[in-house]
């Protein structure tokens, strides 16, 4: 149904309005991009009622299957479905070949760098960045220096935000090494794609996804502490935690039993938990919890959240957490400005992938230029997050930016500055005009790391700015997701 | 299993049955109300009673709507119908990765249709209707956890909520009204099988029943059937001995060292008693006394399960 042919009727793209200076995904200035042009021609034979039809069910579909995610602050425990276009993103095999090299290549040198920081601190003797904005980060740990993890590995689980600019040119927006969550949404869109298009999927050639859970679980078994027979457990904070279907999903596809923090105890410096068959040992936490509500013992003495002892138990090598508690200094925005010199000095290559060129308020020049230049610039907080302690320079007022200077003068380590970068777009479902129309999207691949060394999902999570001219992909604020179809090499 | 997750399959059994035995009671009362000849109190007061929120109705008007919305959708009524689906999900959705994806679906879209306009309407002008789509629904989840579940623990604490939910259902029943009509200002024996049918049809067990009797009804005969019959799925025989079936298989008799002894001792010796009262005569007064016995140990089990196996719940 949803892949009859045209008969007469308005084709799915014609009229499509690209953006101007903008990268589109699947369109350039002459038709569809060479590496899609099959897969784009089989789309546009389809009547934008028929995607219309379709992308209802799909939304239904979800909705019955309890795919949502809990809206904070609504005492009646609303739940939503993440909004969802069936109109999939598209990569090229030649693209992700080199995502893949330069996001795997960035994992060995930001775990290289977290194990140096919680151990000799060579990279900050050598001056490859500076011990102020490491040491001084919100995210880094003291007591947790000299603490090795079992199995060696801190950041198991990995996304790597990604944009795109004008020139198609892949850049990394932020690294997420704490407990990044989405991957449930590759997974379950990709089985919405595959029932409503089974045609057109078949013809795509497109990477498998639904084996992300069946590597999560072989990555958690292998650091285990122990190696016969290792329980494994996933850590929710509980069903109001707005990820709650991701924990449940996951914990599901492992067959691995989903625990919250009152259903552990430590006894002896280990992990127990409570069953009807009495305690149970743990020897493997995927932790969805953050990690200051981990342990009251360590991290807040005034909550009653969290298990006691958890710390010391897993700093006597008797559990493995994933992600490590102490990750959060590598992905901290005053830390990303110095992340292609560590994979220099760590790893000894040039690294594959750009960054968006930033400015670090605490280097004397860049701030001379970041203060010189604040019309241009969006300026962020390093320690604040969600579009808060911003200044977006090309729509702010003489008061706003005199207000930044000043902060920024004050303390400078608090600030970094980038230019903005327009986000490529692609097309996008447009429910109430029944049309398909250009919106800004991102890129989160999944990157796994177990012993034996990082593993990236042939695919990710693509946000989309459903709001016309938005540039804010969180769902929080407008933001949906499309399937990304990953090509296969000659697709 | 961890104990959290059992409470709440523990729980998600029991307000699935007790959403099942809800839509049922309510559609048979509907139904009986056109053919008795009684005045409405007397057909609709007993369904608040079996339900234990009478204070909360009150002592006011009482007839077939005012129950209905009262037993349905009210939410100062926590054994209201929409209130225990709501609370089946709930459960469900706290292990959602315990259930099965066809069961949970089953469940959470019959949540999703008891919240949604489609079902007022169905309520409002299809009576028959609304109470048969939320017995299929409930049917389909009870159904689907035995056929797409491991039969391990887990279900094993699900189906030990619902068969205890189902012995106090009917034990409450045949006890309200079992007095209701041993105490009709007269005897009427055409009003009286109406009336006996009318409650083996609200306990899915009047086809049953008939098969067992052979044409004969009678209050005693109903009352033993209820009680004893150990092939007929609702009755409390049948039921209190499923329960101890799947307590043993979460607490083996023989595993001294693991927790639950008491409650599977209690159970066992609830099981036994109920067992031994197949020969004894049953006189309207010796009935009550045995329901009311079976009501209080079933409440006393649960509370040991909550202590001993369930965190404390």
């Amino acid at each position: 149904m949803a892949q009859s042919q045209t008969q007469g009727g308005a084709t799915l793209f014609s009229g499509y309005p690209a953006l101007p200076g903008t990268y589109d995904e699947l369109f350039d200035g002459a038709g569809a991009r060479p590496p899609f042009a099959r897969v784009v021609q089989l789309l546009a034979a389809m009547r934008p009622e028929d995607l219309g039809r379709a992308q209802a069910l799909a939304e239904h579909a979800l909705l019955q299957q309890g795919v949502t995610f809990s809206v904070y602050g609504d005492a009646r425990g609303t739940e939503k479905i993440f909004p969802f276009c069936l109109l999939p993103r598209l990569i090229a095999a030649a693209d992700w070949a080199r995502l893949e090299r330069g996001v795997t290549q960035r994992l060995r040198a930001l775990g290289a760098f977290l194990d140096d920081l919680y151990g000799e601190q060579r990279a900050l003797a050598a001056g490859v960045i500076p011990p102020e904005i490491a040491l001084g980060s919100a995210g880094y740990r003291p007591n947790l220096r000299g603490v090795r993890p079992p199995g060696g590995v801190r950041i198991h689980v990995s996304g790597i935000d990604l944009i795109r600019d004008p020139e198609g040119t892949w850049r990394v927006l932020e690294d997420n090494l704490r407990t990044p969550s989405g991957v449930s949404y590759v997974v379950e869109n990709r089985l919405i794609s595959k029932r409503m298009f089974p045609r057109l999927f078949d013809a795509a050639r497109v990477h498998r996804v639904d084996h992300y859970p069946t590597r999560l679980a072989e990555t958690l078994r292998s650091v285990a502490p122990h190696h016969d027979s290792p329980n494994a457990v996933v850590l929710t904070p509980g069903p109001h935690n707005s990820a709650y279907f991701e924990h449940t999903f996951l914990a599901r596809q492992m067959g691995l039993e989903l625990v919250q923090a009152p259903d552990l105890f430590v006894d002896g410096d280990r992990v127990f938990c409570k069953t009807t068959r009495g305690p149970r040992r743990v020897d493997v936490i995927y932790r969805r919890t953050d990690e200051t509500f981990l342990d009251p013992e360590a991290f807040r003495p005034d909550s009653v959240l969290g298990v006691k002892g958890l710390m010391r138990a897993y700093a006597a090598g008797n559990v493995a957490l994933a992600n490590a508690p102490g990750n959060g200094v590598a992905d901290d925005k005053g830390v990303y400005p110095f992340v292609p010199a560590m994979i220099e000095f760590y790893l000894g290559e040039k690294p594959a992938l750009e960054q968006v060129p930033t400015y670090s308020c605490a280097r004397d020049d860049d701030r001379a230029y970041v203060l010189e230049h604040l019309g241009e610039l969006v300026v962020k907080a390093v320690d604040e997050a969600g579009g808060y302690g911003m200044l977006m320079g090309p729509q702010s007022t003489a008061e706003q930016r005199d207000e930044f200077r000043r902060r920024i003068a004050a303390e400078p380590r608090k600030y970094i500055a980038q230019h903005r970068i327009e986000l490529s777009s692609c097309p996008t479902w447009i429910g109430e005009r029944s049309a398909v129309e250009p919106r800004r999207v991102d890129l989160r691949p999944y990157i796994l790391t177990s012993r034996e060394g990082p593993w990236v999902l042939p695919g990710g999570l693509t946000r989309v700015a459903l709001v016309r001219g938005s540039y804010v992909v969180n769902s929080s604020q407008g933001g949906g997701s499309k399937d990304t179809w990953v090509m296969k090499e000659g697709a | 299993m961890i104990s959290r997750v059992a409470d709440h399959c523990f729980w998600f059994g029991r307000y699935v049955e007790r959403a099942e035995s809800t839509a049922r009671i309510l559609a048979q009362a509907a139904s009986f109300a056109l053919d008795a000849e009684l005045p409405p109190g007397q057909v609709w007061k007993p369904l608040v009673v079996v339900s234990g929120e009478e204070a909360t109705f009150g002592d006011g008007d009482c007839d077939g709507e005012l129950v209905q919305r009262f037993m349905v959708w009210d939410d100062r009524n926590g054994a209201a119908l929409a209130q225990s689906i709501g609370a089946a999900r709930g459960n469900a959705r706290s292990v959602r990765e315990v259930l099965s994806s066809e069961a949970w679906e089953a469940i959470n879209e019959l949540h999703l249709w008891a919240a949604s306009d489609t079902a007022q309407k169905a309520f409002d002008h299809e009576r028959e209707q609304f109470y048969r789509q939320v017995r299929r629904g409930t049917q389909l989840a009870l159904g689907l956890l035995r056929s797409t579940m491991l039969h391990d623990e887990a279900l094993d604490f699900i189906w030990l909520g619902v068969l205890l939910e189902r012995v106090s259902q009917t034990a409450r029943m045949l006890d309200v009204h079992h007095h209701a009509f041993t105490h009709l200002a007269q005897r009427h024996e055409v009003l009286e099988t109406a009336l006996w049918l009318s409650l083996l049809r609200a306990l899915s067990g009047s086809e049953a029943y008939l098969k067992r009797a052979g044409g004969r009804l009678g209050s005693e005969s109903v009352a033993r059937f209820l009680v004893s019959e150990a092939a007929f799925p609702r009755s409390i025989a049948y039921c209190v001995h499923s329960a101890y079936d799947r307590l043993c298989d979460i607490r083996p008799p023989d595993r001294h060292e693991l927790p639950g002894g008491a409650a599977l001792e209690r159970l066992r010796v609830l099981d036994a008693w109920v067992d031994a009262r197949r020969g004894e005569p049953l006189s309207d007064a010796a009935v009550h006394d045995l329901l009311t016995h079976v009501v209080d140990e079933v409440h006393a089990i649960c509370e040991t399960l909550g202590k001993e196996l369930l965190g404390g719940a």
